[in-house]
């Protein structure tokens, strides 16, 4: 039984990263329509840049954090500025094509700026974790949980009862009609990069010290996070979260249970189950385009 | 082109058939002599391959320091691998193109070796490289040769070390299911086995997980009294390692030689603390690894590990072997290769056997508080 | 003037001599590759630049034609390559089986995957494709007796017949030549046509006759299938097959070298693979700075996409375009004619308390009416009363709620929409639908080739009944521009004209006077008084209520979902509960 706990804490602190990063992915795709490839290097670069405030230049955390982050909103913004602006009257198609371009930059450029060795962050906290039970509780991956918690009822309330949430969900429904209400469409698009940059960036940083800081940490993570979102249904907050939680727990038990070397398949495996077998289940009855 | 006679163009005409002869001469006896080396320099294992550039550069010295060989400078040429098979390929065909190159040193990627060794066979110059995996030396290709012992002898020296030494007998085995892993897990199954010893786990992971409670539980739960691991990646190791030690197993654990490695030190800091690993380069198992090792940390400013103290044998084999045959005649070289007996490199002593592997030993050694302590050597019969 | 054969005549030459001229070039390079001595290096990039190429023509054919997203072609690049490989050295079979193998196995997966989940599309389809590649990835690494797992497979035979480097080479530039030729030579074939008319409009597509579905499927199980057999070649070339040759990241590298070439061409297709090849080859001499080269790369990929949206050779080809003024044919062209098919009965249409409810929402309730044989018929009502929902019933859109639908004789009400255009349902959208990158022609050739209709199916035939169609309309000239060069109103006679072409049992007109000037309007009027003449049934929805009165000869009035009158126009347009559903009760009160 207490590896059922065990398994099903990791699990859940795992899902935690993977929603945390799909909440950016779907932030993104509500307002533009397009799925985000470079929205794991997001979580990448904010973690580098955590490494140069607070391992290379050791300033204090609460600084290198604040920092950092700021640095992301800075690179949300040049991100839809130089990616996703352009190209914003043209199809799906090469927007993704562009993001992919962006993602192989990024990861690159750091690379060549930083070098290939993995980096240590350390943990937020001193003490790494404790024991209740036999059941151990690693302390970093409990601020993650915790983390996620705050975000999504912060999303919750922002969008719900701010303005500027309500606008930002205005222009996401439909675009042609937010800008007759008079809301800045570009702007609000502007502040979505923004604000998912932050989300990606402060998911990085907080999985940083469990993964290591290196130009492919990203990678995996966002696959599975797009995983997610689909499992949890496009474009929903509230989805994006369940997925990445049921994503993580569904792999750590497959793994315990099935097999280590395929668990990264069981994620896609349920996906595709899902998708083919269910896809009402997702996203329900799908009203057919107006002639 | 009103003054362009006859003459001009009968002698630029001649001038032009004789110059294919006339640059081959000219490669012949080109100033320098060149080898080619295959390195990963982007994709994941471009840090590895800063190492192993830098182990065969203090080699590249040391050889131009004494003279060259055969009398000339010694000059490398890198392409990079982008760490993938189909890159290994073309940066080894690139440089295959080059006539003016008279051996290769490679990759220490067992899998990229298998990539190339079509076209090694094809160009036929004698080509070192680090891969452990035992099968590469039985292809039957002649033109490689091993400057790291093969994994049998890392599974035998890991089993002979855990059974004999610490007189554990309930094994897990932790492996990535890379070729790597995969074959290193086999031949340390079949040495305990040998030994009598049946592994209680085995447990299998694919490169680049995120998490590990997984394989850590399922090694609690069979009991094991001795953990042995074939890591490939070194963010992978520190992962499992600071689970591993979390999660309360504190058993006895003896690794392949990434355990080892200055990066898996780095990030795995305390848990990989009184682990022992089995080292081909261990820096205090003789004067010539310790000289290495003072050289290479002048240079790089870290200790060095096993991706550069290859590379640095392999052109001192290469150096030593031309000179030994006189002419950078491939199968002269080879012979003169085979014939090295005894000679003391930075990974042990060298004594090709007829397959091309040089190496038939390993070290142990262990980790105190981040600092790698020589702990035994193990040489088998070649 | 020239007749119809004529100018059909003079365009089959064209293609002669384009084909003649692309035999030509193809066998110069298939000499230079069989008799030239590359050196190791460049056989290699050769060799990879050729059975990429093959995969990514694939790419061509589902993104290009077909408008899907496909993020697995090296995984089905690597099945073939392994069945190759491992059917050649575990085996022991013979090239050409093995290859044949593979195609079958990838076409299988093609096929499946393409059935289902197709339907879902765009990012969906997306992430179906990306798992089935993370899945095939981890079965090639970890079903290690089968695959050898990440060992690869080594030593790969090549076949005896094509032992040497070189000669493979040469053998695979001719494969590649005939797959270029044929994925070159589908866009004007129907099945490609098919396939350009569901990229532009689906729901157009499917109201013309084309099955979406088996549309989708037929070009993902092409593009798989020219994966695997590019795979297949590849695996012959490098005698070395492993996983990580196929992983995800290739994926994107096959659709990255698409889309830099330019979609919509096979010649595209061999740009940018040639390219992204290449590009990183040159850009060997930065390696000193590692990832730099890669990073260059990946600006490269934006700012392609950025300043070329159309690939490379879109780019050129609109510079050429350019330069050359456009073909204009005129002719002597027969009358349109118009088959009717066997009259089962002197109703057309019978629509029987018809109901669509959404949720709560009752858009339709209860409707019945009937369209008889050879009449104009007007369904009509203000804003809201439920037309558009009863056309989208009618057409097959929306599912009923309620009630049947009964088509000459037969009950359509739970045919898909293709289903009822093959059983002579045509029709025209409100706000326009064409297939915007096709000529005029071309919109109105798949008009004629709609399934059931009682013409001659052949190549000549089918161009002439479009002309034909389009003569009728009075844009017969024009007929070889493109649809979006057209003004609003011609757009709207193209459509009417793609609805004729299949000589529809019925054809539906979903306000087709709207947006239209005065003039247009007038033009209309005409045309479809002289479509009426033809004996063709019409069903014209609108609230155009002087177009209607002139045209129809019986009228149908809804409102809030309801029939509220029925009868010829007079008396319909003077019943009160007309009246006041168009001028409001207070009109009523007033009169």
């Amino acid at each position: 039984m207490d590896i059922v706990f065990q398994l099903l804490f990791q699990g859940i602190g795992i899902g935690s990263v993977y929603a945390l990063v799909a909440l950016g992915f779907v932030l993104i795709f509500r307002a533009t329509n397009v799925v985000n490839f470079a929205q794991g290097e997001f979580s990448m670069v904010a973690a580098f840049l955590m490494v140069i405030f607070s391992v290379d230049l050791e300033w204090p955390y609460w600084i290198s954090f604040i920092l950092s982050l700021g640095g992301m909103a800075i690179y949300g913004a040049l991100f839809n500025l130089g990616v996703y602006f352009p190209l914003r009257h043209r199809t799906y198609l090469p927007v993704i094509i562009s993001t992919i371009g962006a993602s192989i930059l990024v990861s690159n450029s750091t690379l060549a700026l930083y070098g290939p060795q993995p980096q240590v962050l350390s943990n937020l906290l001193d003490f790494p974790g404790f024991n209740i039970g036999t059941v151990y509780l690693d302390t970093q991956y409990l601020l993650i949980i915790g983390v996620t918690v705050v975000l999504v009822a912060f999303q919750y309330w922002f969008f719900e009862h701010t303005l500027l949430g309500k606008k930002l969900q205005a222009t996401s429904q439909d675009k042609e009609m937010a800008s007759l209400l008079g809301i800045p469409v570009a702007t609000m698009i502007m502040v979505t990069f923004v604000y998912s940059a932050m989300i990606g960036g402060l998911a990085g940083i907080l999985v940083a010290p469990i993964l290591f800081v290196s130009i492919h940490m990203g990678g995996t993570i966002a696959l599975k996070a797009f995983a997610a979102t689909i499992i949890g249904g496009f474009g929903d907050v509230a989805g994006a979260i369940i997925g990445g939680l049921a994503l993580g727990v569904i792999e750590t038990f497959g793994a315990a249970y099935v097999s280590v070397p395929y668990k990264d398949g069981f994620a896609f495996l349920v996906l595709v189950a899902f998708l083919v077998f269910r896809p009402q289940g997702i996203f329900g009855e799908r009203v057919a385009e107006k002639a | 082109m009103t003054n362009f006679t006859r003459r001009s163009f009968t002698s630029a005409l001649a001038l032009g058939v004789a110059a294919p002869a006339f640059l081959r001469n000219a490669s012949a006896q080109s100033a320098t002599i060149k080898i080619g080396q295959v390195v990963p320099i982007t994709g994941p294992a471009a840090e590895a391959g800063k190492y192993a550039m830098a182990g065969a550069k203090i080699a590249l010295d040391e050889i131009n320091k004494k003279g060259g060989i055969l009398g000339k400078q010694v000059e490398i040429i890198t392409e990079d691998d982008q760490t993938t098979n189909p890159g290994a390929v073309l940066a080894f065909s690139k440089l295959a193109t080059n006539p003016d190159i008279v051996a290769f040193v490679t990759s220490i990627r067992s899998t990229q070796v298998h990539a190339m060794a079509p076209d090694i066979a094809k160009i036929a110059k004698p080509t070192m490289f680090g891969g452990t995996d035992p099968t590469l030396t039985k292809l039957g290709n002649p033109w490689l040769f091993r400057c790291r012992p093969n994994d049998t002898f890392s599974g035998k020296v890991i089993a002979e070390f855990g059974v004999k030494e610490l007189g554990l007998k309930k094994w897990g085995i932790v492996h990535s299911t890379d070729a790597f892993g995969t074959n290193g897990m086999k031949a340390l199954e079949a040495s305990l086995l040998a030994l009598g010893v049946t592994p209680v786990a085995i447990q299998g992971y694919a490169n680049q997980s995120q998490d590990f409670t997984p394989v850590v539980l399922a090694l609690k739960q069979a009991g094991i009294d001795i953990i042995s691991s074939y890591f490939t990646f070194e963010n992978d190791l520190g992962i499992f390692a600071r689970q591993l030690r979390q999660l309360g197993v504190n058993a006895p654990w003896v690794g392949s030689p990434s355990i080892v490695n200055t990066t898996a030190i780095k990030l795995a800091g305390a848990a990989l603390n009184n682990t022992y690993g089995v080292a081909d380069y261990a820096e205090e198992s003789s004067p010539e690894a310790k000289a290495f090792a003072d050289t290479y940390r002048a240079m790089m400013k870290v200790a060095p590990d096993n991706q550069s103290s290859w590379t640095f044998d392999g052109m001192h084999l290469l150096a030593m072997a031309i000179n030994k045959a006189g002419k950078t005649d491939p199968d002269a070289v080879r012979a003169a290769m085979l014939s090295i007996k005894g000679y003391k490199g930075a990974e042990g002593e060298y004594n090709f056997d007829a397959n091309g592997d040089g190496l038939h030993g390993y070290n142990v050694v262990k980790n105190v508080g981040g600092k790698i302590e020589f702990a035994k050597h193990i040489e088998f019969p070649a | 003037m020239s007749s119809m054969i004529d100018i059909y005549r003079a365009s089959a030459q064209r293609k002669q001599r384009g084909l003649l001229a692309y035999i030509a070039l193809i066998a110069v390079l298939v000499y230079v590759a069989a008799t030239t001595t590359f050196d190791g290096y460049i056989t290699n990039i050769l060799m990879q630049a050729v059975t990429y190429s093959v995969a990514v023509m694939g790419l061509t054919v589902v993104l290009g034609l077909c408008g899907q997203i496909n993020l697995a072609q090296a995984a089905f690049f690597g099945l073939g390559a392994y069945a190759v490989g491992l059917g050649t050295v575990d085996y022991g079979l013979s090239y050409w089986i093995c290859l044949g193998l593979g195609l079958a196995v990838v076409f299988g997966f093609g096929a499946f995957l393409g059935t289902s989940t197709i339907r879902l599309g765009g990012h969906y389809l997306a992430m179906v494709t990306i798992s089935f590649q993370q899945i095939l990835t981890l079965v090639m690494i970890n079903w290690i007796p089968v695959t050898h797992g990440p060992d690869g497979v080594s030593r790969i035979l090549k076949p005896s017949l094509f032992n040497t480097p070189q000669s493979y080479l040469a053998f695979c530039v001719v494969v590649l030549a005939v797959v270029g030729y044929l994925v070159w030579q589908l866009p004007s074939t129907k099945l490609g046509r098919a396939m350009r008319a569901v990229r532009d409009n689906e729901l157009a597509a499917g109201v013309t006759g084309i099955d979406i579905q088996r549309t989708k499927v037929t070009a993902f199980a092409i593009c798989a299938l020219l994966g695997g057999l590019g795979g297949g070649l590849f695996a012959g070339g490098f005698s070395y097959v492993s996983p990580d040759q196929f992983s995800f990241a290739e994926s994107i590298v096959f659709l990255t070298m698409v889309l830099l070439g330019g979609v919509a061409s096979p010649i595209g297709a061999v740009i940018g693979t040639g390219l992204l090849i290449l590009i990183p080859e040159w850009l060997r001499f930065l390696k000193s700075i590692p990832g730099l080269y890669l990073a260059i790369y990946g600006l490269a990929v934006i700012l392609i996409v950025l300043f070329m949206p159309d690939g490379i050779w879109g780019f050129v080809v609109q510079r050429l375009k350019s330069l050359r003024g456009s073909l204009r044919f005129s002719a002597e062209l027969p009358e349109l004619t118009l088959v009717q098919t066997q009259a089962h009965a002197d109703e057309v249409l019978v629509v029987n308390n018809l109901a669509k409810h959404f949720g709560g929402l009752k858009a339709v309730d209860d409707i019945s009416f009937v369209v008889k044989r050879g009449s104009v018929h007007a369904l009509i009502g203000p804003n809201g009363s439920g037309k558009t929902t009863t056309l989208n019933v009618l057409s097959g859109l929306y599912t009923p709620t309620a009630g049947a639908v009964k088509l000459d004789g037969q009950d359509i009400t739970h045919f898909a929409p293709h289903e009822r255009t093959a059983y002579g349902l045509g029709r025209t959208f409100q706000n326009i639908r064409l297939f915007r990158s096709m000529t005029a022609l071309e919109n109105v050739i798949i008009g004629v080739e709609r399934p059931g209709n009682p013409v001659d199916h052949a190549p000549i035939a089918l161009e002439g009944r479009a002309r034909a169609a389009l003569n009728f309309v009075g844009l017969g000239d024009r007929a070889d521009e493109l649809v979006t060069s057209f003004s609003y109103g011609h757009q709207r006679l193209i459509e009417i004209a793609r609805a004729l072409a299949g000589n529809p049992t019925l054809l539906l007109l979903d306000e087709p006077a709207a947006g239209l000037n005065s003039t247009e309007k007038m033009e209309l009027r005409d045309l479809l008084k002289r479509i009426a003449a033809k004996g063709l049934t019409i069903l014209i929805i609108d609230h155009d209520m002087t177009l209607v009165s002139e045209v129809a000869e019986h009228i149908t009035v809804l409102n809030f979902g309801r029939r509220i009158a029925d009868g010829d126009p007079v008396s319909v347009l003077n019943h009160p509960d007309v009246v006041t559903a168009y001028l409001g009760s207070d009109a009523n009160a007033a009169h």
